[in-house]
C-alpha cells in the first residue's frame, strides 16, 4: 500500500466531512486542495484503476445536466460511476470526488468515471485522466473576466484534444460551429450530435453578436435554420466548410415549454421516442450528448431509455418545488444564450407571472455583469406582474428590466435573497409558480434558503 | 419633442459586441424614446460604405482579437477618414475598449502585431502582459457631465494620450488608461473614448443625455434636454459606486481581514 497516498486520502476524506459539516456544499475546493498538496499525483493513481475508464463533459452551458444524465443511464446498465459535485469542476473537485470514492489504498468504489470539467481545465484533465471519451455539449461566452476570448479557449480546448490516445473518443456538437471544427488533429474518433428537426429552429438570427465566421477562411457563415445563440445548421459559403452530418440525432422535436419535451432520437443502431422532463431545445441537446456518450459506451437503447425516463432534475435545472402551498420554478440562468432559452421556455407559461431574478457578481458568477445586456429581456418585459429583482446585482437587473420595457411600478429591488422570496411569494396566489431567474451563486444561496424552508431536499442528501 | 429626430450608426454591431456593450445603444434609444426623440438606428458594417452627413450619433463597442483585426482593415479603406469627418462637423461618437484602441493612431499588441489606428483620438495603445480587470469609478471631467462614472473594465491595452485629446476623466478606483498616469478615457469634441463596460450608459444617464444634446445640435438648435424620472438610474449607479468602493477602496485590506 502506498502509504503517502494513504495519507493524502485520510486526510481528504476528512477535510470532506469537515466541509460538509460546516456547510461549504458544492463547488467547494478545500478536500481536493488537502489531496493534491499530500499526494500531486494522487488523482492520476484513483483514476487509472477505474475498470471503465473516464469520461469528461465541458462545455459552456449543458456540463451538468449532460453528465447527470449519462449518469442515470450508467446506473440503468448496472454501472457505478464516480461522479463529481455540481460546480466542483477543476481538478481540485475531481480529486475530491475520486478520494471520497475510494479507500485508503486508492482502490475506487465505483467502475467508471464521470466528471464534468470546466473548459479552461480540460488540458490538465486529459492529461491526468486519460479520458476514453470527451463530450463537449457548447462553447459560449460566458465570464471573459475568467476565460479571457472565446477564440483562444477553443484553442486551447483544441490541443487538449490532440493529447488524446487512439482508441478513445471525442463527441462534440455539429451544430455548434465553434466545437464541430474541434480535434481534427487528434487522434481519437470524432463522433457528432445534432438537431435535425428544422422546425424547432428560426429563419433569422435573434442577435447580431451570435453570428460566427469561418475557423477555416474567416467568411461568415451562412446559416440554414438557427436553433438558438449560434447553433444551427450553417455551411461556409467560400470554403466549403460545412456542419458534420451527426451520429446522435434529434430527427423530431416537440416542446412544451416548462415541462419538457418529445424527442425522436435516432443513433446509428437505432431510434427511439422519448419523454425528456427537462424544458427547452438546449435540453434536447443535452440529451443527445448523454445518449451517444451512452451508445459509444455500449450501452443499449434500454438502458438509454430508463435513463432518461427516470430522471431527476439535476439541481436548480429546471427544478419545481413546492413552497407555503405554491411553486417555486427554479432555473439556473448564467449566461445570455441560456437566459434566451429559459426566457423563450417562460413565455409558454403565459402572462401576469411573478417572476424572481436574481443577479450575483462573485467570482463563480462572472464579476463582470454587462452581459445581462445581451440577454433578450425584451422578451420578458410584458410578461411579469410583478419582477423582484435581487443578489448583488439586484439594481443592474432592476435597471436591465426598466430598459427593455418593463413598467418599472411592476419592479420591486430586494438586495437580499430572503426579502426577495418573501416578496416574490406574498404577490403569487396559491397554486401558482414563482419563476426564479437565478445566476450560479444566487442558485446555490436559492436552495439553501428553500431546503431550511423544507421546499427541496439538501445537497448532500441528493443522489 | 415632435419632429426632432436622432439618426444612431452602430458600427460593426456582428464584430465589436464584447459582453453587452449593445446596452449603451439602447440606453440611447430608451431615453430618446421617453422624450419623444424618434430614433433611427443604421447598422453598418465590413464593406458597407459611410456618409458622413447621414448620422448624428455614432457607437461602435469591444471586440475580441480577431475581429478587431477585421474591422481595423475596413477602417483603414476611406471609411475611416468618413468617420472622422463626421466627427470634426459635430457629430458626437462613442467607442468603447476595443472600438476606443482602433480609433486612436495605433496598436500594437502584446503579440507584436501592429494595427494601425484612424486617428480620430491623439493615442497610442500598446498591449501589456496582464489585463486590468475590475470594477471602475471614473470622475469625468467632460463639460456638462460632470460626476462619477460608474463601469467594469478588462483589457490588457494601456493607452496613452497625446496634447490632441483631453482624457474623459480621472480614475478614482481602477486602472483606468494605462493604470499610471490616472486618466481614463479620452474626448476630442464629441467623441468619447473608454473602457468601460457595464453597459455605461444606463447606470451613467448624465453621459448618455450629453451625447444625445450634443448629437441633435448638430441639426437643432436645443439648450437642453428635457429632464426625465432616473430614480432607478441614480440608485443603480449608487450601488455600484458602493460595490466598487468595497471592493476597491482604501479600507479594502481591512475589510479582508475582518473576514477572515
Ligand atoms: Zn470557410
Amino acid at each position: 500500500m502506498d502509504i503517502r497516498l494513504a495519507l493524502a486520502l485520510a486526510a481528504g476524506k476528512a477535510a470532506t466531512a469537515a466541509s460538509r459539516r460546516l456547510g461549504l456544499g458544492a463547488g467547494s475546493n478545500f478536500p481536493g486542495k488537502v489531496v493534491l498538496r499530500l499526494h500531486p499525483r494522487a488523482t492520476e493513481k484513483i483514476a487509472s484503476r477505474l475498470a471503465r475508464g473516464c469520461v469528461l463533459v465541458t462545455g459552456t452551458n449543458g456540463k451538468t445536466t449532460t453528465s447527470n444524465l449519462l449518469a442515470a443511464m450508467f446506473r440503468q446498465a448496472g454501472l457505478r460511476p464516480v461522479h463529481n459535485r455540481v460546480g466542483a469542476n477543476l481538478i481540485s473537485g475531481i480529486t475530491a470526488a475520486l478520494a471520497q470514492a475510494s479507500d485508503l489504498s486508492g482502490k475506487p468504489g465505483g467502475d467508471i468515471g464521470l466528471f464534468e470539467v470546466d473548459e479552461a481545465t480540460l488540458p490538465e484533465a486529459v492529461r491526468r485522466l486519460r479520458p476514453g471519451l470527451v463530450i463537449i455539449t457548447n462553447l459560449f461566452r460566458d465570464q471573459l473576466d475568467r476565460y479571457g476570448e472565446l477564440e483562444t479557449l477553443a484553442h486551447k480546448m483544441d490541443s487538449a484534444l490532440g493529447e488524446m490516445e487512439s482508441g478513445s473518443a471525442v463527441l462534440l456538437n455539429a451544430d455548434d460551429p465553434l466545437v464541430a471544427c474541434l480535434g481534427a488533429s487528434s487522434a481519437a474518433s470524432l463522433y457528432y450530435f445534432g438537431i435535425e428537426c428544422e422546425e424547432v429552429g428560426e429563419g433569422v438570427l435573434r442577435h447580431a453578436a451570435d453570428s460566427k465566421h469561418c475557423r477555416e477562411c474567416g467568411s461568415p457563415l451562412d446559416f440554414a435554420v438557427h436553433f438558438f445563440g449560434h447553433m444551427g445548421k450553417y455551411s461556409c459559403p467560400l470554403c466549403g466548410t460545412s456542419r458534420p452530418r451527426p451520429h446522435f440525432i434529434a430527427e423530431r422535436v416537440g416542446l412544451k415549454g416548462t415541462l419538457g419535451s418529445t424527442v425522436t432520437l435516432t443513433t446509428p443502431a437505432w431510434k427511439t421516442t422519448l419523454e425528456l422532463n427537462i424544458p427547452g431545445l438546449y435540453n434536447v441537446h443535452n440529451l443527445l450528448a448523454a445518449a451517444g456518450g451512452a451508445y459509444l459506451l455500449g450501452l443499449d437503447e434500454e438502458m438509454v431509455r430508463r435513463g432518461v425516463e427516470g430522471y431527476v432534475t439535476a439541481f436548480g435545472r429546471g427544478e419545481r418545488l413546492p413552497v407555503e402551498g405554491r411553486n417555486i420554478f427554479l432555473v439556473l440562468s448564467k449566461n445570455p444564450t441560456g437566459f434566451n432559452e429559459v426566457i423563450r421556455t417562460v413565455r409558454e407559461e403565459g402572462s401576469d407571472l411573478v417572476v424572481l431574478a436574481a443577479l450575483n457578481d462573485r467570482v463563480a458568477d462572472g464579476r463582470d455583469v454587462s452581459w445581462i445586456w445581451d440577454v433578450d429581456f425584451e422578451e420578458l418585459a410584458p410578461l411579469p406582474r410583478v419582477l423582484v429583482a435581487t443578489g448583488t446585482r439586484a439594481w443592474d437587473m432592476a435597471l436591465r428590466m426598466k430598459y427593455a420595457g418593463l413598467d418599472p411600478a411592476r419592479l420591486e429591488v430586494r438586495e437580499n435573497l430572503r426579502d426577495a422570496l418573501r416578496t416574490a411569494l406574498s404577490r403569487t396566489a396559491e397554486g401558482e409558480t414563482v419563476y426564479a431567474l437565478t445566476t450560479y451563486t444566487a442558485t446555490l444561496e436559492l436552495r439553501r434558503l428553500l431546503t431550511r424552508l423544507g421546499a427541496a431536499p439538501g445537497l448532500w442528501e441528493e443522489r | 419633442m415632435k419632429g426632432v429626430i436622432l439618426r444612431i450608426c452602430h458600427l460593426y454591431p456582428e464584430l465589436m459586441n464584447i459582453y453587452g456593450d449593445r446596452g449603451n445603444v439602447i440606453a440611447l434609444e430608451r431615453r430618446c424614446a421617453w422624450r419623444g426623440i424618434r430614433v433611427e438606428v443604421s447598422r453598418l458594417s465590413i464593406g458597407d460604405p459611410l456618409d458622413p452627413t447621414s448620422f448624428d450619433l455614432f457607437f461602435i463597442g469591444g471586440g475580441q482579437d480577431r475581429e478587431q483585426m477585421l474591422v481595423c482593415e475596413d477602417l483603414s479603406s476611406e471609411k475611416g477618414a468618413a468617420l472622422r469627418q463626421a466627427v470634426e462637423e459635430g457629430a458626437a461618437l462613442l467607442s468603447i475598449c476595443g472600438g476606443y484602441q482602433l480609433l486612436g493612431k495605433s496598436f500594437l499588441t502584446w503579440t507584436g502585431e501592429y494595427l494601425p489606428g484612424i486617428g480620430l483620438f491623439d493615442a497610442e495603445t500598446v498591449g501589456g502582459d496582464t489585463r486590468f480587470i475590475g470594477n471602475v469609478a471614473v470622475r469625468c471631467t467632460l463639460e456638462g457631465a460632470e460626476g462619477i462614472l460608474v463601469g467594469f473594465e478588462n483589457h490588457s491595452g494601456r493607452t496613452r494620450l497625446g496634447p490632441g485629446c483631453r482624457p474623459l476623466g480621472k480614475v478614482v478606483y481602477g486602472h483606468g488608461n494605462n493604470g499610471v498616469d490616472n486618466t481614463e478615457g479620452c474626448v476630442y469634441r464629441h467623441a468619447l473614448g473608454t473602457y468601460l463596460h457595464g453597459s455605461l450608459l444606463p447606470k451613467n444617464p448624465l453621459l448618455a443625455d450629453w451625447l444625445i444634446l450634443q448629437a441633435l445640435r448638430r441639426r437643432y438648435d436645443l439648450e437642453a434636454l428635457p429632464p426625465l424620472d432616473d430614480t432607478l438610474e441614480e440608485a443603480a449607479h449608487r450601488a455600484a459606486l458602493r460595490l466598487t468602493r468595497e471592493e476597491r477602496g482604501p479600507l479594502r485590506s481591512l475589510r479582508r481581514l475582518a473576514a477572515r
